[in-house]
């Protein structure tokens, strides 16, 4: 039996899947001082619903991270950096980092060394620091600069904990990795507290399981490697949502998916039955960071938007002031434009048509101000969904074939989970002349994501045949090539070699892999081919796996 | 409202090459590309990424007459990189952005008018092109273009001669010492458009030194006389030191504060061969400077083999600043003497080389001095390319041609079609916007 818990800005939303079907569902309020109590809180519902005690796996969709960095309980982190030649990127950071003098060239040539005298002078800046971060200008094409100033600082001051930027990711951006490596510190021990505290809970309840938790690209990670890695667990919550809806309604055409909740609208694009990565990694507190995820688009319309005129229009959202007047609430909102048009049936329908009363103007029914509200907010999802696809299509490419066969996507289905998605996609559907699906749980799409997320993982492997040597910044690695003749089929295999042993690492099934990057330049001296250089990124799939199969 | 932003239209084409081992094949620009994306330039909020479009004919027509015609000569290539340089000169119009650069490939800037094939790695002009789009669609009049390759440009010279409205300044390594061989001082447009073609041919082993010298007390000057409506800079960066195809001694710190100083609203990307060691801090450091970001700390790791500027080499650089000074100065009365010599037309005969296809194409070219207009200009052209020997009349229409000189080009041609000397006859009707065959 699988228990996913998605964690959410409202509701704690928890499920169980057994034999890949959902025996059980359970909402909680969101306790937001205290994420622990409302997650054992579902926790035990679904013990006490299901009487189990023994999970094949719990995963977690938390905003533990989230809410480290928007209450500032985030620890003070000595950054040291390697920037090299190159933009100054100081003033970029979210901190003032202590720059070292080593560097390493775009072949990944070791151009300078760094001493450990100005480390050890690092090392005194940073005296108050117990957790260091340090991230260097092209350590993914060979990382043993980074390597080499964690051991000098582990000797002389020994932190509890050091980020390293090639370790974090093993993209190329230095200024993101150097964000990545700088939050990952930053939210450490703020995330490793509650990951003891979590362990500690389900043991003293006797309730066993391994625990994975959910990252922004819809994998999810082992408890022990999240605990390295905290900044992978941010903005989980639309990642866990886009893969429920992944296991509740499989499908290969090309389909915008909408998560409509009470506040906003999660937008994602699919293709080929995979949601479309983001080409970049997310934002955190407004700095560039690594952490990778889908292509998502939220808007601030959901069912709780309220509904008022501005300036001779009816306008809707982003400002939500609690539930529909139809179940009790003060203000009128798209739920009750919904409940008065008779679209669904949901709380008090004669206090929805209140609701509307109080908007409409002279000689307007209810029913024709909840149909202007309904259009209205229909028109911003749309609107929405079509800049998701602009920017899609914006996105640069660097081959002339993809410049001229462009990179067009032809939506050919709406997918609706969320509390306002029976609703309101009907009508985005007729507006977009498309067909549409509501699964069935989509409700809580966002758990069943979280519990069927299936573990990934990734790694670059880049070589130089005419340096004799490959990198796996990943694994921290620059090893001498295996053979002269190396070519890109050899690397993809090494690659694949090498994500096994990550794989064994962390405690992962390796499954399916597929390459997401594969590229293969010739190096050539006067007239001559001398060489290659050769990147290849290899990922376990991501996607959903069900206890007895698999729905890919 | 934009505020101090780059527009960045980067398209290494990692799919094209002349050919295999050509130094215009498919990693030219992977280390830039490495170099970007690590330093995160594409996050910085002062830039923003631009897809290039794809060029259309028409506006390839605008600038070439392709001999047989250009869809046979051009790979999909050519029409994403001169899209690409569209597609800046858009951002900026639009004013989405304060100036742009094109990073794109393949380059332009030795193709010419008439187009037979490939020649110094060029097919079409992409700034040619980007030029005569920015006419038509955005009514800009003065243009100013400064080809900062180290070849000279002679495509965009040969294109733009006969236009006075087109500023072409070029300095290059002297055509002596270097393809295409071309770029001298005498070489300063038609009659009617004399000084708005300048070359500064420099000696080999110039440094950022005697760069910023001709910089400051020449071309910075030059252009604040010609007021022109846009900048361009055809922005090749073959000047390096480490250059495999020149000799020149640029570094990427000259070449930043180069950007800095010229303020082009447009760069585009010409030339640059040192893929490695020259073109990741070389580009960077443009991008920096026109992002009006700090470029100080862009420096190459090996700039210790940069060579120092001889005395020899300051005392020449100084003495074609004064020349050309001089000539920039006495314009007026150059132009004069230059319409009376030559009365009511003006005409030369060449032969162009085309390196890459190993074409000789011979040339003829007629210009109307008239009063009223730039004047129609006609060509003879035969070459033996690559459809065996082929030849075409042509007659080029300025724009804000005069109605005498509108009606004697098309006369031109059908009396040229009427002798039947030629193979193909076209009239390119740059005031009407299109390329006809008759
Ligand atoms: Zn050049
Ligand atoms: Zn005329």
């Amino acid at each position: 039996m699988f228990l996913g818990l998605d964690v959410g800005g409202t509701f704690t939303d928890g499920v169980a899947v057994s034999a890949g079907k959902i025996i059980s569902t359970v909402k909680t309020p969101t306790t937001h001082n205290n994420l622990l109590e409302c997650i054992l809180r579902a926790i035990d519902k679904v013990v006490l619903d299901t009487g189990n005690k023994n999970f094949e796996r719990i995963a977690l969709s938390t905003t533990i991270v989230t809410n480290a960095l928007v209450e500032d309980k985030i620890d003070k982190v000595g950054l040291c950096i390697m920037p090299g030649p190159g933009m100054n990127i100081k003033d970029a950071l979210p901190k003032e980092p202590y720059i070292v003098s080593g560097y390493i060239d775009h072949r990944g040539h070791e151009v300078a060394r760094p001493t450990e005298e100005e480390v050890m002078s690092a090392c005194r800046h940073f005296s108050s620091c117990d957790i260091f971060a340090i991230s260097g200008k092209f350590a993914v094409r060979n990382p043993s600069y980074e390597s080499m100033i964690a051991d000098w600082i582990r000797k002389k001051v020994k932190p509890s904990h050091i980020s390293l930027g090639a370790r974090v990711s093993g993209s190329l951006n230095f200024l993101r990795r150097t964000n990545s490596a700088y939050y990952n510190g930053a939210v450490w021990r703020h995330f490793n507290q509650f990951a003891t505290a979590v362990e500690d809970a389900l043991l003293s309840r006797g309730i066993f399981g391994p625990v994975y938790v959910l990252k922004a690209d819809g994998g999810t990670l082992p408890l022990a490697v999240a605990r390295e890695f905290p900044v992978e667990a941010i903005f989980t919550g639309p990642a866990a949502s886009v893969l429920g809806i992944m296991s509740l309604h499989p499908t290969r055409s090309p389909a915008v998916s909408l998560d409509i909740g009470g506040t906003t609208t999660d937008i994602a694009l699919w293709q080929k039955g995979t949601p479309i990565f983001a080409e970049q990694g997310a934002k955190v507190a407004g700095y560039a960071t690594s952490v990778r995820g889908f292509r998502l688009k939220s808007i601030g319309i959901g069912g709780d938007s309220f509904v008022r005129w501005e300036k001779n229009a009816l306008k809707v959202g982003p400002m939500r002031y609690g539930p529909a007047m139809a179940v009790g609430g003060s203000k009128p909102t798209i739920t009750d434009a919904m409940i008065a048009s008779g679209l669904i049936e949901f709380g008090d329908k004669e206090l929805a048509l209140n609701a509307m009363k109080e908007l409409a103007l002279e000689g307007q029914t209810p029913y024709e101000v909840a149909n202007m509200a309904l259009d209205e907010a229909v028109t911003c999802i749309y609107q929405a969904v079509m800049s998701l696809l602009a920017e899609q299509e914006a996105e640069p490419v660097y081959r002339v074939e993809d410049i001229v066969q462009g990179r067009r996507i032809n939506i050919e289905q709406i997918l609706g989970v969320g509390g306002g998605a029976t609703g309101l996609i009907p009508l985005v559907a007729k507006k977009m002349g498309l067909s549409y699906q509501l699964p069935d749980h989509g409700m809580v799409a966002n758990a069943i994501g979280a519990a069927v997320a299936r573990p990934t993982l990734d790694l670059t492997l880049r070589a130089d045949t005419v340096k004799g040597f490959y990198t796996v910044a990943e694994l921290g690695i620059k090893n001498r090539l295996p053979k002269s003749r190396f070519s890109l089929e050899d690397a993809s295999l090494l690659a694949e070699q090498h994500l096994a042993e990550l794989a064994k690492v962390t405690g992962i099934f390796l499954g399916e892999t597929e390459l997401i990057q594969a590229e293969e330049f010739n190096v050539i001296r006067g007239f001559n081919t001398v060489g290659k250089i050769i990147t290849c990124r290899l990922q376990v799939k991501p996607g959903v796996l069900l206890p007895s199969k698999e729905v890919f | 409202m934009a505020s101090q932003k780059l527009g960045l239209v980067f398209f290494p084409a990692f799919d094209w090459a002349i050919s295999p081992a050509h130094p215009e094949r498919e990693e030219r620009l992977l280390y830039t590309r490495d170099q970007i994306v690590e330093e995160g330039l594409l996050d910085m909020p002062c830039i923003r990424e631009y897809k290039p479009q794809i060029a259309q004919y028409k506006d390839l027509e605008r600038v070439h007459i392709g001999v047989p015609d250009l869809s046979s000569l051009i790979t999909d290539a050519h029409l994403v990189s001169a899209g690409g340089a569209i597609a800046a000169a858009d951002a900026v119009m639009r004013r989405e952005v304060d100036r742009a650069f094109a990073l794109v490939r393949p380059p332009g800037h030795h193709a010419m008018r008439v187009v037979h094939g490939t020649r110094g790695f060029c097919t079409i002009n992409i700034e040619a092109i980007m030029v005569e789009y920015l006419r038509k669609n955005y009514g800009i009049g003065k243009v100013a273009i400064v080809d900062t390759d180290v070849h000279h440009g002679d495509g965009t010279q040969d294109v733009f001669y006969h236009d006075p409205n087109t500023l072409f300044i070029s300095f290059h390594q002297d055509g002596r010492t270097l393809y295409p061989g071309t770029g001298f001082t005498n070489e300063m447009g038609s009659p009617n458009a004399i000084g708005t073609t300048l070359n500064i041919p420099l000696p080999p082993g110039t440094t950022d030194a005697g760069l910023h010298e001709v910089l400051d007390h020449l071309i910075l000057p030059v252009l604040n006389d010609f007021k022109p409506d846009i900048i361009i800079n055809s922005a090749g960066q073959d000047n390096h030191y480490s250059d495999p195809l020149a000799n020149m001694a640029i570094t990427a710190q000259g070449y930043a504060r180069l950007a800095d100083k010229l303020k082009a609203d447009i760069a585009v990307l010409e030339g640059g061969y040192s893929i490695e060691n020259a073109l990741p801090y070389v580009n960077v450091g443009i991008i920096l400077a026109m992002a009006r970001m700090d470029y100080s700390k862009v420096i190459e790791p090996d700039i210790a083999t940069c060579p120092v500027q001889s005395s020899a080499v300051t005392r020449s650089i100084s003495a074609i600043i004064k020349e050309r000074q001089n000539m920039w100065a006495t314009k007026e009365k150059l132009q004069q003497e230059a319409i009376a010599k030559a009365g009511d037309f003006w005409q030369r005969g060449r032969n162009i080389y085309y390196d890459d296809a190993g074409i000789d194409e011979r040339q003829k070219e007629v210009v109307r001095l008239c009063p009223h207009c730039s004047g129609y200009v006609t060509i003879e052209t035969e070459a033996y390319g690559m459809f065996g020997y082929k030849s075409a009349y042509i007659a080029t229409i300025p724009n804000q041609a005069c109605p005498t000189c509108q009606k004697a080009a098309y006369d031109a041609v059908y009396k040229a079609k009427k002798q039947g000397k030629q193979q193909l006859y076209f009239v390119q009707n740059k005031m009407e916007d299109r390329l006809e065959i008759l």
